[in-house]
């Protein structure tokens, strides 16, 4: 007879369930039935532990916008001009939702929503991408390395361009980038963005 | 205590808080001490393996008012 699940593990379980669901159809398309259905319980299990459906969703949504990437290594294991440090960092946040990719769908449900998880995932996931590119592009200008470029502008577009990569590999799984690894694009990628912003280590 | 360099990170996500201390006590001599004060809540984890990384020593890390400060010491 299988071991009853703890009240964390079985609240645990249900959240995993409900991530992979509504990251997949997005809040309206999945029934409180459907994931009790996967968990093999009833319905009333899952009203144990949340007390709605919409609980559920925030509780979800809540603990995928909080993640956050360490990108320690990424910034002191390699060289650390600003081309090198910006494609170790995408590197490290592409591997990451390749793991598991539920977390984009995730975010993109929750922007589609509007619900106030859509401004957490920026805060957490994209605005280091934001502050870095911001920032550095700012001091480069200042050391004359840089032309005059509009920092917030330069990392919109870098922003706009990695969405889209890990969109056509992760999610639509695009024919277009198939001879293409997800690495390989964002180096290219990385590589294209800098040279159209004049950016040229100095050796 | 004698503080030689400080450093605001404030509203600053990673990976910049470090880039910034990495390249401020690249300017300090051997034992002078680097303050730093940031906002966001994973650089207490980053600067604590950015000092396990680079050998530098963290004197004190806390808290205060939403602000996080770190005392950390040149090898």
């Amino acid at each position: 007879m299988p071991r009853r699940l703890k009240a964390n593990e079985r609240r645990a379980s249900i959240l995993a369930v409900a991530k992979v669901l509504f990251a997949d159809k997005g809040y309206n398309g999945v029934a409180v039935d459907e994931i009790a259905r996967r968990l093999g319980v009833s319905p009333a299990v899952l009203y144990q532990h949340f007390p709605s459906k919409e609980a559920l969703y925030d509780e979800v949504l809540s603990y995928a916008c909080a993640e956050r990437e360490s990108y320690i290594d990424a910034a002191l294991k390699g060289p650390d001009d600003f081309g090198s440090v910006l494609e170790r960092m995408a590197l490290v946040f592409a591997e990451k939702l390749a793991s598991d990719s539920d977390y984009l769908r995730m975010e993109m449900q929750a922007a589609l929503e509007d619900a106030p998880a859509a401004q957490q995932f920026f805060e957490n996931r994209w605005k280091s991408f934001a502050d870095f590119i911001e920032y550095s592009i700012k001091e480069l200008a200042q050391q004359g390395q840089l032309g005059h470029i509009n920092p917030r502008i330069a990392s919109l577009m870098y922003q706009g361009m990695l969405r889209e990569a890990l969109y056509s590999k992760l999610i639509l799984k695009s024919e277009r980038f198939k001879q293409f690894s997800l690495p390989d694009l964002i180096k290219l990628m990385t590589s294209l963005f800098l040279n159209a912003i004049d950016f040229h280590p100095q050796t | 205590m004698n503080i030689d360099l400080e450093l605001d990170a404030r509203g600053l996500n990673c990976p910049l808080p470090i880039l910034r201390a990495k390249k401020s006590i690249a300017q300090l001599a051997s034992g002078q001490v680097l303050k730093v004060i940031a906002t966001d809540p994973g650089s207490v984890k980053d600067i604590e393996s950015f000092c396990k990384q680079t050998g530098n020593e963290l004197m004190e890390s806390g808290d205060e008012n939403g602000e996080f400060v770190f005392l950390l010491k040149k090898h």
